[in-house]
């Protein structure tokens, strides 16, 4: 009986062992996205090709852990509202989401760029507008969507001019209403991706694209995790990570950039624009580039400040908040990545 | 660089990938208007590499003429059949024609089979279907609680502020299976309304639903029960007037990284008839009802999101009666019909918790004798109640974007709701023990986009009467 009373603390320490090993893993890895205009469950570049190919699948079926992904029509806010709740642990968007997200205490941190290029803003005009430049802009009615990289990316646009948001009259608009709007001459200008109808048609013209000018492009984008699940299970957030790297790897090669088109287009792209865009973009080796480099650190260090500055955030905070560097290195070396997207 | 050189040169001097752009767009054209299947289908057999497009220029060979052994196929090889190099004159006009019959087919359904409105039309619908059994009387029964058909539309859309006017009419039947208007009223934006970061203000005439207080104007995130709380129905808050309403909202709070939008103050100040709804003005006078809410000003992911106070009131004049129906005389005499309400909820998914505080002034004429205002008998009668409801949520009902989700089937967030509600009602505070009190516990499952199925088991207890009830309500609420 006594034997028995003494082997109890190395049973329940056993137990504690091997509870707490389980506990390690997650039973399922759930990841967000942004929908499409075609509302299809599919992303495209180099996150669709690992979803295309099963790799996360792959990677963890051995472990049993099951992989959901949710695509939110909302984009980076509707991810944002899914971090919030708890929904989802990993996700990716634009530049503007995360900063604001983190802004408002969101617990998650940028884990790796989803490309070096970021995305080209396009600005179309009305031809009665009398827009010739973009010091014409003040005064005029331009519509744009609120609280994304557009958005952002337009107000540093302005200020290059010596304007500001509170200078021109801005219109919150879907891209939909927007292209709407700027064929019933009901705004002067509108800024956007690349999609751009109106001016093949000849209904609008393009004033202004950032593949001329790519210091106004949008910072690169984001991979994300939630600091819960970094913190819970760090083994699992660097396979995660891994497994996305090799798409980039895939993304960066030129023999892949038709395909990367093609998946664009299947996500409700028009095949002449993304392509324009892609190749008005930097090379593929160095627009997939994920790597978090100090100068993504700058240049979300400056849009934290910009954003402070002109009132789209109302905490100015340090970019080290918002980027976790323990995953990445490693799992670059690993694949050996290391050594081909080399920066000095 | 070099690479991307290299890329350009690919792309510029491939011959075969420009013939395969070329049919790729006319293909994506034609797949637009065909349909979401076929243009998968063009998109998937155009979706091979570069290379193999360059050697699908030549003539097709091997692979459609080679027999291959039944069981023997390997999905795991790329598809090949289907890549085609450049577009050819017969693919071309088959494309142009395929574009033609449907531009037919389309316009043969416009002019027989499609519904055209003037305007722009959304045509929605609820129904409740209910079983409900109590045990004082003893009785159950199935009932066809209401249905309700509303059609929704801008007559003008104004893209660069927002200032648009739109149209609402409702038709609807409760348990006494008459189709009535319910709502009927027009709605403008004075103020833009495209901007969240700046006020809003509307206008709305017709007939429409009051405004008063949160239990009988809010929606199912708040108001998780069947039924309504008693006062609702008893001082008359949760029927529609005829009237012009003023509302709007100041200092808004707006969070850009989830689209939230929360104004600091929301206000409705409305003028109406006072004689409910699908009728005529019975007096001179008219009512006049208000309402304001103070939301906290918080962000999304504050904990403080969802909390509000809101205070409403309601002053006007009601026809003093003889007993029976007869007016005294016909629209002259009026009494006063006022009442005052409070209400403090903070809704924020899972949690959520509501309680509503109102009060009722009611003036009568007792005299049954009267048939003149000179020998009217006033009476004033003081009347209260006030409900509190505490819910949960398991599952993402409340959460705005994942009910907005990109997918191929038609998932919706399955999604259980239990609460309880407590709801106090005092005809007469002048008369002691006349109180009834409602117990409420509640389950609701929502288990499909427009579609919740609830359970309801409530105890009354009316002191009046002296009736305790064990009630049971199971419904379908269903819409489009």
């Amino acid at each position: 009986m006594k034997k028995w009373i003494k082997a109890l603390p190395i049973v329940a320490l056993l137990f504690i062992t091997v509870a707490a090993q389980a506990e390690e893993k997650p039973k399922v890895i759930r990841i967000g996205g942004g929908g499409n205009a075609l509302n299809l469950p599919q992303a495209s570049g180099a996150i669709g090709w690992v979803n295309e190919q099963g790799l996360l699948e792959k990677e963890f079926a051995k472990d049993g852990i099951k992989i959901e992904r949710t695509y939110y029509k909302a984009m980076g806010p509707g991810q944002n509202e899914a971090i919030a709740s708890g929904l989802v642990d990993f996700g990716s968007a634009g530049d503007l989401v995360t900063v604001v997200g983190r802004a408002g205490g969101l617990p998650y941190k940028i884990i790796s760029t989803s490309g070096a290029g970021g995305s080209n803003i396009y600005i179309q005009v009305n031809p009665a507008s009398g827009i010739k430049s973009l010091k014409d802009l003040k005064g005029k009615r331009i519509g744009y969507l609120k609280g994304t990289y557009l958005h952002l990316a337009f107000n540093r646009i302005l200020d290059a001019v010596g304007l500001t948001e509170k200078e021109i009259r801005g219109v919150n608009l879907v891209n939909a209403d927007a292209q709407a709007a700027l064929a019933t001459n009901s705004v002067d200008a509108i800024v956007s991706s690349s999609d751009r109808p109106l001016v093949d048609q000849g209904v609008a013209k393009l004033l202004f694209d950032t593949r001329k000018y790519p210091q106004f492009k949008s910072a690169p984008g984001s991979i994300f995790v939630t600091e819960a699940f970094a913190n819970k299970y760090p083994e699992i957030t660097r396979r995660v990570l891994k497994t996305l790297l090799k798409g980039y790897y895939w993304a960066s090669k030129p023999e892949n950039q038709e395909a990367i088109i093609q998946s664009s287009v299947k996500n409700g792209g028009t095949y002449k624009h993304i392509k324009a865009d892609l190749i008005g973009s930097l090379p593929p080796k160095e627009n997939y580039d994920p790597t978090v480099t100090t100068k993504v650190l700058k240049d979300y260090q400056e849009i934290i400040d910009f954003a402070f500055k002109r009132g789209i955030i109302r905490r100015r905070y340090n970019v080290s908040e918002l980027f976790d560097l323990r995953f990445q290195a490693p799992a670059l070396k690993e694949l050996g990545y290391d050594k081909y997207w080399v920066h000095n | 660089m070099i690479i991307f050189k290299k890329f350009e040169i690919n792309s510029s001097k491939d011959k075969g990938n420009i013939m395969s752009n070329r049919k790729l767009t006319i293909l994506v054209l034609g797949a637009l208007l065909i349909g979401h299947t076929n243009l998968l289908a063009a998109e998937s057999a155009e979706a091979v590499p570069q290379e193999q497009q360059v050697s699908d220029k030549q003539p097709q060979q091997a692979s459609d003429s080679t027999a291959v052994p039944f069981g023997s196929e390997d999905l795991s090889a790329t598809d090949t059949s289907e890549a085609g190099g450049a577009v050819t004159q017969a693919e071309l006009d088959g494309v142009r024609a395929e574009i033609a019959t449907l531009r037919d087919q389309l316009t043969q359904r416009l002019d027989k089979t499609i519904a055209n409105s003037k305007r722009s039309l959304s045509i929605s619908g609820s129904t409740q279907t209910r079983y409900a059994a109590s045990s004082s009387p003893n009785k159950n029964g199935f009932l066809f609680n209401s249905a309700i058909i509303s059609l929704k539309g801008f007559l003008k859309k104004d893209y660069v502020e927002g200032k648009s006017i739109s149209y609402t009419l409702g038709l609807g039947s409760n348990t006494s299976y008459n189709l009535q208007p319910t709502d009927a009223y027009l709605q403008y934006s004075i103020g833009q309304s495209l901007d969240i970061g700046k006020p809003y203000l509307y206008v709305q005439i017709g007939q429409q639903k009051k405004q008063f207080g949160l239990e009988a104007t809010t929606t199912e995130d708040k108001q998780p029960a069947i039924n309504t709380a008693q006062f609702a129905s008893k001082l008359g808050l949760s029927q529609r007037d005829i009237g012009i309403r003023l509302y709007g909202d100041l200092f808004p709070v707006v969070d850009l990284g989830y689209n939230y939008r929360i104004p600091l103050i929301e206000y409705s100040l409305a003028l109406y008839n006072g004689s409910g709804p699908n009728t005529a003005d019975t007096n001179l006078d008219k009512d006049i009802e208000g309402r304001i809410v103070i939301n906290a000003p918080a962000g999304y992911y504050s904990p403080y999101r969802g909390l509000a106070l809101g205070g409403s009131f309601y002053r006007g004049k009601q026809d003093l009666y003889k007993v029976g129906t007869t007016l005294i005389p016909n629209g002259e005499g009026e009494g006063e019909k006022i009442r005052y309400g409070t209400d403090l909820s903070y809704v924020s998914a899972p949690l959520g918790f509501t309680a509503e505080y109102v009060i009722g002034r009611d003036e009568k004429n007792i005299n049954p004798f009267a048939t003149t205002l000179a020998n009217v008998t006033r009476y004033t009668t003081k009347s209260a109640g006030y409900t509190v409801t505490f819910f949960y949520e398991w599952g993402e009902q409340f959460y705005k974007n994942s009910r907005s989700q990109s997918r191929n089937d038609d998932w919706w967030p399955t999604t259980f709701q239990p609460f309880i509600r407590y709801d106090h009602w005092d005809p007469d505070t002048a008369v002691a023990n006349n109180e009834s009190n409602i117990t409420t516990l509640g389950f609701n499952f929502f288990f499909a986009e427009t579609t919740k199925f609830q359970l309801n088991y409530s105890l009354s207890d009316d002191k009046a009467t002296k009736v305790k009830q064990n009630n049971f309500a199971a419904q379908f609420q269903f819409g489009f």
